[in-house]
C-alpha cells in the first residue's frame, strides 16, 4: 500500500499544490491583470488534463480543490467541483490527439480554466449565495482563461511529472525481412 | 484503445458526487472537515512563511515600480487631509467626551466595555469572487464567527472562520455580507464648519495643542475602543455650529465672562482653550433618518442599504447621509459603528423603497491592521 501511495500520483501533486497555493495567496494576489487574480492552482488543474487525460485531470483538479477550499476556508468541495471539471474538460484534448502539440494543450489548458472558473459562481449559486455573477465575470473568466493558457506551456510538463506521464514515444514498426 | 470510456466518465461522475456529498456536509457543519481544515492550515503554514519571503521582496519591487505615481498624489492628498484634519481635531475630541459622559449618565449601549484585540491582516482572499481577508489571530486569542471587524475609519466586516492562529474576515463588500444599519441625516450644507480652525488657531498651534493632549491623538473608531469606556463611534455624526448657526471661527470674541466659566474645574491650560473654543457652540446630534439592511455586491461594487420606506414628511434620504450600524437583538454588530456615507440614491418603482450606495468610510482593499471587537452576536451563537 505504501509502494502504492509512493507511486502514485498524490506525492508530487500534494507538494507542488501546497507551494502553487502559497503563490496563489501572497504574490498572485499583488500582481493581478486588469484588476483580476490569475489563477495558478486551476491552471495546473487543467494542464493535468491536457497532459494526461480527464481521469487524471479530475483527480489532480479534485485534489487540488480541496486543498483550496481547505486552505481558503470556503465550502470543501466548492472549488473542488470547479477544477474536476476544468481537469476533465482540458482532458477532452485526449479524444483528439494522443501527443498533442504544444498550441494544442495550449488552446485545451484555456477551455479547461475558463469552464473551471465559470463553474465557480453556479456551484456558488447552488450553495446559496446571493447573485454569485457578478458583471466582472466578463472579464474574469478570459483573463483567467488566457493566463492559463500562456503558463501551460510550463504546467503541462509540471503536470506530467506530478502524475508521472511520459511522453508517448513512437517507434517505427521494425522492418520486416525482405523475403 | 478506446480513450473515453464508461469507466472514465464513471469516474468523473464519482469525484463530482464527492465534491457535493462533501459539500453538503461541510454546510451542514461537520466537526471531522472543521479538523482537517485546521490541520491543513497548520501544514500548509510554514510553505506560507517561506513563499512570503520571496513573495515580499519581489511584490515590493513590483509596487515600488508600477504605483509610484499614484503613491505621490496620494501622499499628497492625504497630506491635504492631515492638515484639515488638524484643524478640526481639538474641537471634535471634546464632543466625543461630552458625548460619552451624556451616555454614561443614561447608561445607553454603545461598545462600552467590549474588549478589542489588534490582528494583523497576512492574506486576502485568492479568488476573483470572494471578499475574504485572513488575519494573523483566532480562537487562541478569544475569537470566535461572527465577531465584528473593524480599523481607524469604521466597519469592515465579521469573521467567518476561525482556527486556532488564523480567522477569515468577510469584508462588507461581499455578496454575503448584510447588517442592519441607520442612516443619518447629513449636515446642512451651510451649517458643515467651513473654517478648519474653530479654535481660531493656527494648525501650529492646534498641531501642539493635539500633541500635549493626553490621550488618543485622534477620535477615530479604534481610538474609542481602545479606551474601554462608554464611547458612540458616530463622532462624525456630530457637527458644531454656534448658537445661532454660524460657525465659530473667532472664540477671543467669547468675552472673559466666558472664558472664566469655561476654566471653572479646569486644571489644565489646554482644556482651557478647547473649552473656551466650544463653550458658544452647541453641539447638534444628528437624528436617525431610516433603518435598513446593508448588503455587499461583490468585488468592485460599493455596498447599498436596501429595506428602505420612502417617507418624505419624515426624512428625505438622499446624499450625503452618514450610515451607522443599528445593533439590536440578532444584529451582527453593536450600534454605532461607523459605515459610510451615502453616496447615490436609486429610486424603484413599487412598495420596495429606495436604493441607497454607500462607500465605506473604510478602504477595504488597502488593510493591514484590523481589530476585532470581542461581540458575539446572539445570531452567530451556535456556531
Amino acid at each position: 500500500m505504501l509502494a502504492a501511495i509512493w507511486q502514485g500520483p498524490f506525492i508530487r501533486l500534494v507538494p507542488v499544490g501546497m507551494v502553487l497555493l502559497a503563490l496563489q495567496r501572497s504574490l498572485l494576489v499583488e500582481f493581478t491583470v486588469a484588476g483580476v487574480i490569475i489563477q495558478v492552482v486551476l491552471a495546473l488543474a487543467a494542464a493535468a488534463g491536457a497532459a494526461a487525460g480527464s481521469e487524471r485531470g479530475a483527480i489532480a483538479g479534485f485534489t487540488l480543490g480541496v486543498m483550496y477550499d481547505m486552505l481558503e476556508g470556503l465550502p470543501i468541495g466548492s472549488t473542488a467541483i470547479a477544477m474536476t471539471l476544468a481537469g476533465a474538460v482540458a482532458g477532452l484534448l485526449a479524444l483528439i490527439v494522443a501527443d498533442p502539440q504544444w498550441w494544442l494543450a495550449m488552446s485545451f489548458t484555456t477551455l479547461g480554466a475558463a469552464v473551471g472558473e465559470v463553474m465557480l459562481p453556479v456551484v456558488r449559486l447552488f450553495t446559496g449565495v446571493p447573485d454569485p455573477f457578478e458583471p466582472r465575470l466578463t472579464i474574469i473568466v478570459p483573463v483567467v482563461a488566457i493566463a492559463a493558457g500562456i503558463l501551460s506551456p510550463v504546467f503541462v510538463p509540471l503536470a506530467r511529472w506530478c502524475l508521472r506521464i511520459k511522453r508517448a514515444e513512437w517507434v517505427a514498426p521494425p522492418r520486416e525481412p525482405a523475403l | 484503445m478506446a480513450i473515453y470510456t464508461v469507466g472514465r466518465r464513471r469516474v468523473i461522475f464519482a469525484l463530482l458526487l464527492t465534491c457535493a456529498l462533501l459539500l453538503t456536509l461541510d454546510l451542514r457543519g461537520n466537526p471531522v472537515l472543521d479538523r482537517a481544515r485546521d490541520g491543513f492550515s497548520r501544514v500548509m503554514s510554514p510553505v506560507e512563511s517561506a513563499t512570503d519571503v520571496v513573495a515580499t521582496p519581489l511584490g515590493r519591487a513590483w509596487n515600488g515600480i508600477t504605483e509610484y505615481d499614484d503613491l505621490e498624489a496620494e501622499n499628497q492628498a492625504l497630506q491635504d487631509q492631515v492638515d484639515r484634519l488638524i484643524g478640526t481635531q481639538a474641537t471634535a475630541r471634546l464632543s466625543v467626551e461630552e458625548y460619552q459622559e451624556l451616555l454614561a449618565l443614561l447608561s445607553l449601549d454603545s461598545l462600552a466595555g467590549i474588549p478589542t484585540e489588534v490582528a494583523k491582516v497576512v492574506g486576502a482572499s485568492s479568488n476573483n469572487l470572494d471578499q475574504i481577508i485572513e488575519i494573523n489571530k483566532g480562537r487562541s486569542s478569544g475569537f470566535k464567527v461572527g465577531m465584528p471587524v473593524v480599523n481607524q475609519a469604521g466597519l469592515i466586516g465579521k469573521i467567518t472562520s476561525v482556527t486556532d492562529n488564523t480567522a477569515k474576515v468577510l469584508l462588507i463588500t461581499d455578496a454575503r455580507y448584510a447588517v442592519p444599519v441607520r442612516v443619518l441625516g447629513a449636515p446642512a450644507p451651510d451649517s458643515t464648519p467651513t473654517n478648519t480652525n474653530p479654535s481660531g488657531q493656527t494648525n501650529e498651534e492646534l498641531e501642539d495643542l493635539v500633541a500635549t493632549t493626553v490621550g488618543p491623538s485622534t477620535t477615530l473608531v479604534t481610538d474609542v475602543l481602545n479606551t474601554g469606556s462608554t464611547l458612540p463611534q458616530n463622532d462624525s455624526g456630530s457637527i458644531i455650529v454656534a448658537d445661532d448657526g454660524a460657525v465659530v471661527t473667532n472664540p477671543a470674541a467669547l468675552g472673559d465672562e466666558a472664558l472664566g466659566e469655561a476654566s471653572t474645574g479646569l486644571d489644565d491650560p489646554t482644556d482651557l482653550v478647547v473649552a473656551a473654543a466650544t463653550t458658544t457652540t452647541t453641539v447638534l446630534a444628528l437624528a436617525a433618518k431610516e433603518f435598513g439592511a446593508l448588503e455587499g455586491r461583490g468585488r468592485g461594487l460599493i455596498p447599498q442599504i436596501r429595506f428602505l420606506q420612502d417617507n418624505p414628511s419624515i426624512a428625505v434620504l438622499q446624499e450625503g447621509d452618514l450610515v451607522v450600524t443599528a445593533g439590536g437583538f440578532d444584529s451582527l454588530a453593536p450600534p454605532d459603528i461607523p459605515v459610510g456615507v451615502v453616496i447615490n440614491r436609486a429610486d424603484r418603482s413599487g412598495p420596495g423603497g429606495p436604493l441607497l450606495d454607500v462607500l465605506p468610510y473604510a478602504d477595504v482593499t488597502k488593510l493591514n491592521f484590523i481589530r476585532v471587537v470581542k461581540y458575539t452576536p446572539l445570531s452567530e451563537v451556535e456556531q
